[in-house]
């Protein structure tokens, strides 16, 4: 019995920590939807079908995700390419591959295949790394940013860079060409403002630091939300009590802005609770990725763990006013079942490159 | 790869995760920072923000006080009904809904004009309009039953200011309309038409306008109430969370008298004119009349432009009120205060006599000042000169008067001056000076001048307010009344400190038996109205004249013009010897002051007596 559940690769610290998450996750979700069952329902059975992909991934070897990382993200640009011509335009942006009555937001996918597909490229190159490779991994960066960016869908690009720019570091980029790179980045920052970014953007940053100055428009959601994070108190007032959140004056309160939610009605022993779980989460990708049996694996789960990690709190600070509106959900919590998806794939790789162990000399 | 760059590799990868995941946690620890600094230190401002979104606050308006008389019978008071109300800004096509909710609902071709007249204004400012009123239990049923079909209408119960006496009490009462800016301390903004409220008159938020609606705004308004709800963020009303109910208007308990009041429309019938009474115990006014008069409760509850229009252009001026405007030369009634400043003065004394050939001469130019009986009255003394209403004799003792000091004496009684401690829009008239003249006219003050207002002509005016106030000081034998409609008692209204006007007691004896005399007296001028009724009346009549002529040949030319001839005038008191009421009574183009006023004062002193 021992024998063969140890033949079962699972991580009980990741396991159960998401569980709790996802089932307060359920909860939130419910006040968040105005007591639409349906939705919590639909939520519910993702989670079910996510739980049983994490497990399933987990008992590959992690060499069957090396040795089909090309594979992967070639399918993953290949999808992009079918969103940009064939995908439905939502709120005139193109981010979803319908499949029958099925859709799926095809950069959740790259996310996943963009960090897998650098580690293998990189985990065998001799440190330093060279900068042959280092070009090679930034246009692969870069055009993997590109090909998001412009559904458009900024927020999701610049995740989808950095799940990139995590695996580089990690693997050895050279302290003196990142800063070099800073420096070029804070020096073009103007030129990104004028050029890259759209209208609508520079009013995110502008109201950030203003939100009062438009608060019936742009400043809308920041202010309503912290209204509703900031009325929440300690103890928050209780579920289903929220009066932001039931009366409708939070936006999107099922997706983005299910944190203020929770930190309306459960206060902020209801948020340190929250933020406690995401944190150990964390902290035990952080003990796998160092005790991982290969460098393959150590880049893996440290770049997914980080991407993670950014998603996470690019949300929360969003909510909280600390940085602009980007389109973020929160992971594992927000309604939505791509997000849901993709997230399970990633802690099943993860717990597959954790609990594999390869029995080296030492 | 070989073991110990295995192992430097190693060693680089966990410095790097450790630097990642210290930045992870100390992101961790900003939003922390930033989540408590919400919740905890900014907790009460957020709290607040939060209240102000979802609570909306709808002033709930109160009724207002209603208005009795002095015996407590109600003068104005709040009509309630069931009402159909209908919400413009949610109907398209007026026409289209009335023939919706004809088969419903009987309308009179009135009220749908009426509806129509009003429905764009209402729509365009969002406010309800009632489309009809007084709803039978059937008529109710009826829409009840087909309520879905109309969400633009519902049946609820509103008030109306109502008046079983509309239109003699017209100008006392005034009217309301709808409230300009009205501050309520509980509900913390300015009350105008525009407000959203939770209505109880079926005009909306209304203020007094005129009358004592007006004066007495802030007592009869009440205190609005509140009712908080719950909405969301489209504005959409949720629940109610906290009622407070309005606080009704005070009550005013007026010296009015509504038998009184009556007797004086009746006894004027058609004729202009103002009939003014007042207690002499309390200075309580309790008639204030003017004729011709409008109706409060159509003012007041919505009248058609065109009637409205009707109003405004009548040339007899219904809307003007000539118990408090209407200024008239007070002719012969000024004769007892000129015989009083002349015994005050000792100018001259109730045994002096005159000789009075019918006319008097100026000594400086010889110019002739006539009295109004051909031949005069031969020899008179202050009381016959009061009793037969001599000219001369009072043209003779003004001639001796200095005119600074008649005017300060006129002052005293009332004249030139608001007298009426409540009354809205009150006329002072004016007190003619030698100072007033040359400003006016650049011409200064001659004797005739005087001599003219001996008799009550010339440039003194007053008021039949200012009449009612000097006849009530000369009844009460020099003590000065603050008249006012409103109960002193009510505790609403203040006295005030007055002066007395000082003549002796053997003085005012006398002066109320020569007054006595010119009602009750052989040869009084106003002796016609003696037998109508059974006590004893003091007063004194007048005729004032409105064009200055030399001879009746030449006024009965004049008289056929009616808004020419002469005005009659009476001030009287009684019952003698211990008089409770003072009246004034003017009728336009009413000609002979004693047998065309006096009648009326009559009535209206019988009615206030019980008689």
């Amino acid at each position: 019995m021992n024998k063969k559940f140890a033949k079962i690769h699972f991580d009980p610290y990741l396991f159960f920590s998401l569980f709790f998450l996802t089932t307060f996750g359920l909860f939130f979700l419910y006040s968040a939807s105005n007591a639409d069952i349906s939705i919590v329902v639909k939520q519910l059975i993702y989670i079910i079908l996510g739980f049983v992909l994490m497990i399933s991934v987990s008992q590959a070897d992690p060499d069957l995700f090396r040795r089909t990382s090309m594979l992967f993200i070639i399918f993953s640009f290949f999808l992009l390419g079918v969103t940009f011509l064939f995908g439905p335009e939502i709120n005139g942006a193109q981010r979803w591959v319908r499949v029958g009555s099925f859709s799926f937001q095809s950069s959740e996918l790259l996310k996943l295949a963009l960090p897998i597909f650098l580690a293998n490229f990189l985990f065998d190159k001799k440190l330093p790394i060279q900068s042959k490779e280092i070009i090679t991994t930034l246009s692969i960066i870069f055009v993997s940013f590109l090909l998001v960016a412009r559904q458009p869908d900024l927020g999701t690009g610049l995740i989808v860079a950095l799940s990139g720019l995590f695996v580089l570091f990690l693997s050895g980029l050279s302290w003196s060409f990142i800063s070099g790179a800073l420096v070029i980045l804070v020096i073009s920052s103007p030129l990104i403002w004028n050029s890259l970014l759209q209208p609508f953007q520079q009013q995110r940053i502008a109201t950030l630091f203003n939100p009062e100055s438009d608060p019936f428009g742009a400043g809308w959601n920041i202010t309503q939300s912290k209204i509703a994070v900031g009325s929440g108190g300690i103890f928050g007032k209780g579920f289903g009590e929220g009066s932001q959140t039931q009366l409708n004056f939070l936006p999107e309160t099922k997706t983005d802005f299910i944190f203020s939610v929770i930190g309306e009605e459960f206060g902020f022993l209801g948020v340190f609770l929250l933020l406690s779980i995401y944190f150990f989460i964390l902290m035990r990708c952080l003990y796998l990725a160092l005790s991982a049996r290969d460098r393959f694996c150590r880049l893996v789960i440290g770049g997914l763990s980080l991407t993670f990690a950014a998603n996470l709190i690019i949300n929360l600070c969003m909510v909280v006013g600390l940085i602009p509106v980007v389109g973020m959900p929160l992971p594992f919590i927000s309604r939505g079942g791509s997000s849901l998806i993709s997230l399970f794939f990633a802690f099943g790789i993860i717990t597959s490159m954790g609990t594999h162990k390869k029995f080296l000399p030492q | 790869m070989i073991f110990e760059e295995r192992q430097v590799e190693k060693n680089n990868f966990s410095s790097r995760a450790i630097f990642l995941f210290t930045l992870v946690a100390i992101s961790f620890l900003a939003v922390l920072f930033q989540v408590f600094s919400l919740q905890v230190s900014s907790y009460s401002s957020y709290e607040i923000a939060a209240l102000n979104n979802k609570n909306y606050s709808i002033p709930v308006q109160p009724l207002r006080g209603e208005i009795f008389d002095r015996k407590g019978n109600v003068i104005i008071r709040n009509e309630q009904t069931f009402d159909l109300i209908t919400k413009p800004n949610l109907i398209d096509d007026p026409e289209l809904f009335l023939n919706l909710i004809r088969p419903v609902i009987y309308l009179s071709a009135l009220e749908e004009a009426q509806y129509l007249e009003k429905f764009t204004e209402k729509a365009f400012v969002n406010k309800e309009l009632v489309l009809k009123k007084s709803l039978t239990a059937e008529e109710i049923a009826r829409f009840n039953v087909r309520s879905f079909g109309f969400k633009n209408a519902f049946i609820d119960k509103r008030h109306r200011r109502m008046s079983d006496y509309p239109q003699i009490f017209s100008h006392v009462l005034g009217y309301t309309s709808r409230a300009d800016n009205q501050y309520d301390s509980s509900v913390g903004i300015p009350l105008n038409h525009w407000v959203d409220a939770e209505l109880t008159y079926a005009n909306g938020l209304i203020q007094g306008k005129t009358g004592l609606e007006e004066t007495y705004n802030q007592h009869l308004l009440g205190k609005y109430g509140k009712r908080i709800y719950e909405i969301n963020s489209r504005g959409r009303l949720v629940k109610t969370l906290k009622y407070y109910p309005p606080e009704k208007g005070l009550d005013l308990m007026t010296n009015l008298d509504i038998q009184a009041q009556m007797s004086a429309a009746k006894a004027l019938g058609d004729r202009k004119g103002a009939v003014v009474a007042i207690d002499l115990f309390s200075g309580g006014i309790n008639v204030l009349f003017s004729a011709p008069n409008y109706s409060t409760n159509k003012l007041s509850n919505g009248m058609s432009v065109k009637e409205f229009e009707n109003l405004i252009q009548d040339p007899d001026k219904p809307f003007f009120n000539r118990a408090l405007q209407g200024r008239y030369p007070p002719a012969s009634t000024i004769k007892p205060a000129i015989g009083m400043f002349g015994l005050t003065n000792k100018l001259v004394g109730w045994d002096d006599e005159i000789d009075d050939p019918g006319f008097f001469t100026l000594p400086e130019n010889g110019r002739i000042y006539r009295g109004w009986k051909k031949g005069g009255h031969s020899n008179v003394d202050l009381k016959k000169a009061l009793m037969v209403s001599s000219n001369t004799y009072f043209f003779k003792l003004a001639y001796q008067a200095d005119m600074k000091e008649l005017a300060s004496y006129f002052s005293l009684l009332g004249f030139g001056d608001r007298v009426c401690s409540d009354c809205f829009d009150e006329d002072q008239a004016f007190l003619p000076t030698p100072e007033w003249k040359y400003k006016n006219f650049n011409v200064p003050w001659f004797t005739g001048d005087t001599v003219n207002i001996g008799v009550g002509q010339g440039y003194l005016i007053a008021t039949p307010m200012q009449l009612a106030n000097y006849i009530s000081i000369v009844a009460n034998k020099g003590k000065v009344l603050s008249p006012s409609i409103v109960q002193v008692d009510s505790k609403i209204l203040k006295t005030e400190e007055n002066n007395e006007i000082s003549l002796s007691s053997l003085d005012w004896a006398k002066m109320h038996d020569a007054l006595t005399s010119v009602i009750e007296g052989d040869y009084g001028t106003a002796r016609s109205i003696k037998s109508l009724k059974n006590f004893q009346v003091a007063g004194k009549s007048g005729t004032a004249e409105l064009v200055s002529l030399d001879s009746k040949e030449a006024y009965l030319e004049v008289r056929d013009t009616e808004l020419l001839r002469d005005h009659s005038i009476i001030i009287a008191f009684g019952p003698m010897p211990n008089p409770q009421y003072a009246v004034s009574v003017v009728i336009e183009n009413g000609e002979s002051g004693g047998s065309v006023a006096g009648p009326v004062a009559i009535e209206v002193l019988k009615s206030l007596l019980n008689e």
